[in-house]
């Protein structure tokens, strides 16, 4: 029954909190901190058996101890958007981290000129600094990118310390 | 055999160039920097097992990523690196964005995950999520011998920064070198024996700002001094590349592309199965802080990695001036390479309590390195062979002096072998990534991404990986510690799995396999794929609470009332149960 009524609600939800997200952005903290309160109000609504939307519904109702696991296969909506986050930092990552170095090897003479005002070989910028830099970027992108997917769930870490 | 092989091999183990004296204040510094390590050892000193192994769980995000860093910042990183760019060129940088890029890897698949899961050890996670205590013993002899590979590379730039700073010391009939591995190693051991992890992970943070001050002001100093940089050394060196040797920027002059991708895939994979790397993120309050710590560790390694290439340079255009031709024949030993930013430090005439500085760095960076390694070690003895499989019930007396003791054959080993070390510094600690990369990294990936890998996948899939990475180093490094045999016994094995980078063949076949056996057996039973599912449940879990725990006390009700209720009826369930 839980997955009836999450597939229904999916594509709604997807513009409903598109929409939610913009206001966000565009606002300020005022803004901010009337949608958590108003998600806590929805949560509140949903454990009391009220009718809500958004992900954070979704959330309430999947089973995750009943949702198989397997990478190639996601089964819960909420995994099935940290998989996207995931797969595209992952393709970003492999060009960073092989592409410098592949087409140095495919193509030396492009990749060893020299670079203008910092002189460097640029294969040798790209792998030296490129690659770790560009890694340190995209985990900084995916950590906040899996925050934000957090709260579009309604899930604060915070709260689960203190509540022990 | 090219040259970079043959550099490999060398065991030359006295730096031409390198002023080796006893120096007074060089000498007080580095005793000083020990004695703040033991004093803080001292005052964090435990003697129950849950604070030895990790630290209560109690550690946030920017104490956690210094302590990342310090683990990785190893004598390989702070020595080994800038000495293979020197040597080795391009194939220098594999090291630089392996030992970068692979934290990605290890954030996206698997930091958040194993956090969850709450387990202290690789091989407790291996025997858990495989019901299997041969899988367990498997993971803690893999673990052993992770590090003890990785701590011989320690021991060698312990032992070479050393003879800068304390001369040469031979006794017993023993070389400079050999007094100095005792000597060091000594101390490493001492220490770690008075403190646990505890202690431990206080001083990562404090040794990660000593070692990063002293390779980021040596940087600057001798940029400055030798008008090669201003106030962006780690920028500005890149001018210099056109001036050097072409071996130093000339892409696959030194070893081939497939040799560079080898290696560089086998680095990020061993990334994410090392030990004492993950052993940090069940010390972190919550999945969130594991992810973050992540982020900030990799800054921290990015600005040590940043530097060593300008290092590099900076120690290479010093050392033709100097010394000597860098390449050719006879050119830089892999012995002055492996202290190439000490010399550099030294050939520019900088003051000599600030060389000691420098030196002093490199000496924290191996000590910091080896605690963590010990530590992963000797609980696999202690924890996961001897508590779990020989005598359940240990006491907790049994358990921490059986953690010692394993700590000190750990020394004993590790200093044996560091006596006539068979390759430089950041070959040695390679050996070791591609065992973690081999055995370790596919378990975690599999055991975390589809339910359904069991037991029978996993054992086959292990020793898979353990046979391969034995055969590239029976072929490769074995031979040099016996006499009358030469290294490699096989070229074309060398070429096509190089023991450096053995990952890159293990680690599709040791999927294979698991896979494959996985598919061929039983699934695995429901409670293991729960506790599987439970690691991936955005649902917030507690500080002290373990994927295990949710699934066997809280699962039913929080299938009925969607989280809350569980959640505090399970609060009461762990607590009860432990105390």
């Amino acid at each position: 029954m839980t997955d009836n009524s999450s597939h229904e609600t999916e594509d709604v939800a997807a513009t409903g909190d598109r929409a939610a997200d913009d206001a966000v952005t565009a606002g300020d903290r005022a803004v901010d901190d009337a949608v958590t309160a108003g998600d806590r109000a929805v949560d509140d609504a949903v454990t009391d058996g009220g009718v809500a939307t958004g992900a954070a519904q979704q959330h309430r109702q999947t089973d995750y101890l009943d949702s198989e696991v397997n990478l190639l296969n996601p089964s819960t909506p909420y995994m099935r958007e940290h998989l996207r986050i995931v797969w595209t930092g992952f393709a970003i990552w492999a060009v960073i981290v092989f592409g410098p170095v592949t087409a140095t090897y495919v193509a030396p003479g492009a990749m060893t000129t020299q670079m203008p005002i910092i002189s460097f070989p640029l294969h040798y910028f790209l792998i030296a600094i490129g690659a770790p830099g560009g890694a340190l970027a995209l985990s900084a992108w995916y950590a906040r990118r899996r925050d934000e997917l957090d709260t579009k769930y309604g899930i604060d870490h915070d709260d689960a310390g203190d509540s022990a | 055999m090219s040259p970079f092989a043959a550099a490999l091999l060398q065991s030359e183990l006295l730096p031409e160039g390198l002023d080796i004296s006893f120096k007074a204040l060089p000498s007080v510094l580095v005793v000083g920097m020990l004695l703040i390590f033991l004093a803080i050892g001292f005052v964090f000193r435990v003697a129950d097992t849950e604070n030895m192994w990790v630290a209560g769980r109690s550690i946030g995000n920017l104490e956690n990523g210094m302590a990342i860093g310090a683990n990785w910042m190893s004598a390989a990183s702070y020595l080994g690196m800038a000495a293979l760019i020197a040597t080795a060129g391009v194939y220098g940088l594999a090291f630089v964005v392996g030992w970068t890029t692979g934290y990605f890897i290890l954030l996206i698949f698997l930091a958040a995950q194993l956090r969850r899961f709450g387990k202290y050890t690789a091989p407790d996670f291996v025997g858990d999520r495989f019901n299997s205590d041969t899988a367990r013993a498997i993971g803690a002899v893999t673990t052993f011998l992770i590090g003890f590979v990785y701590a011989i590379g320690q021991a060698r730039g312990m032992a070479l920064v050393g003879l800068y700073i304390f001369g040469d010391l031979g006794f017993l009939g023993l070389s400079g070198y050999q007094a100095m591995v005792i000597i060091m190693m000594s101390i490493t051991v001492g220490y770690l024996t008075l403190s646990g992890m505890l202690g431990a992970t206080k001083n990562m943070a404090v040794q990660y700002v000593i070692l990063i001050v002293a390779f980021v002001a040596g940087l600057y100093a001798v940029g400055f001094a030798n008008g090669y940089s201003t106030v962006l050394p780690h920028i500005e060196y890149g001018a210099l590349i056109t001036t050097l040797s072409a071996e130093f920027s000339e892409p696959f002059v030194n070893a081939s592309y497939y040799l560079w991708i080898a290696t560089a895939f086998s680095l990020i994979v061993g990334t994410c199965g090392l030990p004492h790397v993950l052993v940090r993120f069940y010390t972190v309050e919550n999945e969130r802080t594991a992810r973050w710590s992540t982020v900030w560790g990799l800054l921290f390694i990015c600005i040590l990695y940043f530097s060593a290439p300008a290092f590099a340079a900076f120690g290479t255009d010093l050392y033709a001036q100097n010394i000597g031709a860098v390449y050719g024949d006879p050119g830089m030993t892999s012995s002055a390479a492996d202290v190439i930013v000490v010399l550099a430090a030294q050939l520019s005439n900088l003051p000599q309590w600030f060389v000691g500085l420098v030196a002093a760095g490199g000496i924290a960076a191996a000590i910091a390195t080896t605690a963590g390694l010990f530590i992963a070690g000797s609980s696999a003895i202690s924890h996961d062979i001897y508590t779990t499989i020989i005598n359940p019930d240990a006491t907790q007396r049994q358990q921490v002096l059986v953690g010692r003791l394993s700590i000190v054959l750990l020394g004993v080993l590790t200093t044996l072998a560091a006596l006539d070390p068979a390759a430089p510094i950041a070959a040695l600690v390679s050996y070791a990534f591609s065992l973690a990369g081999a055995v370790l990294f596919p378990m975690f990936f599999l055991g975390m991404w589809w339910e359904n890998t069991n037991r029978e996948g996993a054992l086959a899939g292990m020793t898979t990986g353990l046979t391969i990475w034995g055969i590239s180093m029976v072929n490769e490094v074995v031979p040099t510690y016996i006499g009358g045999l030469e290294a490699p016994l096989s070229a074309s094995l060398a070429t096509w799995m190089p023991a450096i980078g053995s990952a890159l063949i293990a680690v599709p076949v040791v999927f294979t396999v698991t896979i494959v056996v996985s598919l061929a057996t039983d699934e695995p039973p429901m409670e293991t794929k729960k506790i599987v599912r439970q690691c991936h449940s955005p649902e917030p879990m507690r500080q002290q609470q373990t994927a295990e725990d949710v699934v066997t006390d809280g699962g039913e009700e929080m299938a009925a009332d969607g989280g809350r209720a569980a959640d505090d009826g399970s609060t009461a369930g762990p607590a009860a149960t432990e105390e």
